[in-house]
């Protein structure tokens, strides 16, 4: 395997948005993402769209690799494209045949939809690409860490999770190990229809999920040995700081709410 | 003699439902503060089951196990008993906790509410022990077995234990890797005065330790020094071990009327061979 999962789709680049803090990262694409589903004027959108395009810009990761992100969820973004096409009766009517009735607000309705799916989907590929699991993951816990208050087990989850970015490789290879075995014993996943591919694959699973408790086990006593709530009061060695760049990218954000409601509302009588 | 481990007339059952078995049986040993003690013996000898009893994974069904002044079976001091005894496991793949080896060793410390700038110091300090320093920041995933291994080490010594158990840890590596291994093991009990334990059942490993346990069936069947406990070949092979090869061809040699000495090491025959006319 020549890309480590482990990173996921981190893109290693040293950049501004590469070293903002997690937190403020994830705040910041909610505060992004609620944006998008705020506007309704496709002149809002051109103010999302240029934005975003700023944020590529500032994370120094090529356009080729983020628009790669889009390749996954094409097929939904058309379909449901077609679909409101298809179910927006009301309005002007451009074309009709049979049932089909096409309308003027059905068609900017289903580019508003389509518009919308690929900028969610762009700005959060953003996030992807410059932080890694880990920090996503730092960033998580800090941000939950109030939700201790309420008993919630924040840190176990944060555990967990981080646990489970480490195995994530470590089952991958022993897919790849089992699949040769199989393969060496003379069976075939890539052959017959569907169904005969899914039943292929269970002398895969079974292995791996015996190898996976068998990993567990070992995994509890290590985690026993290393004093795993030993006290409450764990520390931290990784502290989370803010900088200027989070203040820098937090004031951008807000000019970016800002411009788009005042677009979206036509304060300014653009159009 | 400064006696770190005390095990006194230590018996363990392993309960499963109706059946009980012999985990180990009546063992008495007393381990001195800083030495290199190899437990030797096949699967299933019970080497295993008397490590889990010394960081109190186990509490004994008889007898008592005083480990660096703290009774094992005494609930209330578990933590600051695992923190004193580091144990490293077999697949060091299954030991670690985080993506960056940094962060893996920080686990320890930080369950144990340990100051971010001792935890620092703490890994500079362990990675510079294992060779691993250039790594700090990197993911265990490209690493070789043994370095992987020696990150396990680092990650326990980050709590600066007393007592360093490795629990067949060697036994899933390449030669290289067992050697690597090895000799950090021996490092760290000649610079730091750590007391080890190392469990294994390849008897060549065991011939730069300082005293060497085999056990059998639970029990233990010889103790001493390497020199004393290789001769003991009779007793050594009933265990289920193999002697490591200058030993049995010193041992047919001698039996053949060969007048060389029972050697343990290829560097020991090779002379001894050489003077022979």
């Amino acid at each position: 395997m020549s890309r480590d999962i482990t990173l996921g789709q981190y893109y290693p680049v040293e950049s501004f948005a590469h070293k903002l803090d997690p937190r403020v990262k994830l705040l910041l694409v909610i505060v992004y993402i609620v944006g998008v589903f705020l506007v309704d004027s496709l002149y809002a959108y051109i103010v999302v769209g240029a934005f975003l395009i700023t944020s590529i810009i500032v994370s120094r990761i090529p356009f080729k690799s983020v628009l790669k992100s889009v390749k996954g969820i094409i097929f939904i973004v058309i379909f449901t494209a077609i679909l409101n096409l298809l179910f927006h009766k009301e309005g002007e009517v451009l074309w009709s045949f049979w049932i089909i009735v096409i309308t003027k607000e059905g068609v900017l309705f289903s580019i508003k939809m389509a518009l919308r799916l690929l900028l969610l989907v762009l700005g959060t590929t953003l996030l992807t690409y410059t932080t890694t699991p880990m920090s996503l993951t730092d960033g998580m816990e800090s941000l939950l860490s109030p939700l201790k208050l309420v008993k919630f087990p924040v840190h176990d989850v944060s555990i967990i999770m981080s646990i489970a970015l480490r195995f994530i490789p470590i089952l991958m290879e022993e897919v790849d190990k089992i699949m040769m075995a199989q393969k060496a014993r003379g069976a075939s996943f890539d052959n017959g229809n569907l169904f005969k591919r899914a039943k292929a694959l269970l002398p895969v699973l079974i292995p791996l999920f015996v190898s996976a408790f068998r990993r567990a086990d070992e995994l509890a006593l290590a985690l026993d040995a290393r004093c795993y709530n030993a006290t409450p009061n764990r520390t931290r060695y990784k502290k989370l700081t803010l900088s200027w760049r989070d203040l820098v990218a937090t004031i951008a954000f807000a000019v970016y709410i800002v411009l788009i409601v005042a677009v979206n509302n036509n304060f300014w009588g653009l159009y | 003699m400064d006696t770190i481990i005390t095990i006194k007339d230590v018996s363990f059952n392993y309960v499963t439902g109706e059946q009980i078995s012999r985990g180990v049986k009546n063992v008495n040993l007393e381990i001195e503060r800083g030495s290199f003690v190899v437990l030797l013996g096949h699967n299933g000898s019970g080497k295993s089951t008397l490590a889990k009893l010394l960081n109190g994974f186990l509490t004994p069904t008889e007898g008592e196990i005083i480990v660096d002044g703290i009774n094992t079976a005494d609930e209330s001091k578990i933590f600051d008993l695992r923190s004193r005894v580091g144990m490293v496991f077999q697949n060091p793949d299954n030991q670690m906790v985080a993506s960056i080896i940094e962060d893996d060793l920080a686990f320890g410390p930080e369950n144990l509410g340990v100051e971010r700038e001792e935890i620092g110091r703490r890994i500079n300090w362990a990675l510079d022990i294992v060779n691993m320093s250039e790594h700090r920041h990197r993911t265990p995933t490209k690493l070789s077995g043994g370095q992987k291994q020696r990150i396990a080490i680092a990650a326990v010594l980050a709590m600066l234990p007393n007592i360093l158990i490795l629990d067949e840890s060697t036994a899933m590596l390449d030669p290289k890797g067992r050697s690597e291994v090895l000799e950090t093991a021996h490092k760290l009990n000649k610079e730091e005065n750590m007391t080890v334990i190392l469990i294994t059942h390849y008897m060549d490993e065991a011939i730069d330790a300082d005293r060497i346990v085999v056990m059998n069936d639970g029990e233990v069947i010889l103790d001493g020094a390497p020199s004393e406990v290789y001769q003991q070949t009779d007793v050594i092979r009933r265990a289920g071990l193999e002697l490591p090869v200058a030993a049995r061809v010193s041992e047919k040699l001698i039996e053949r009327g060969y007048p060389i000495k029972f050697c343990l090491t290829d560097k020991e025959l090779a002379e001894e061979l050489c003077q022979l006319k």
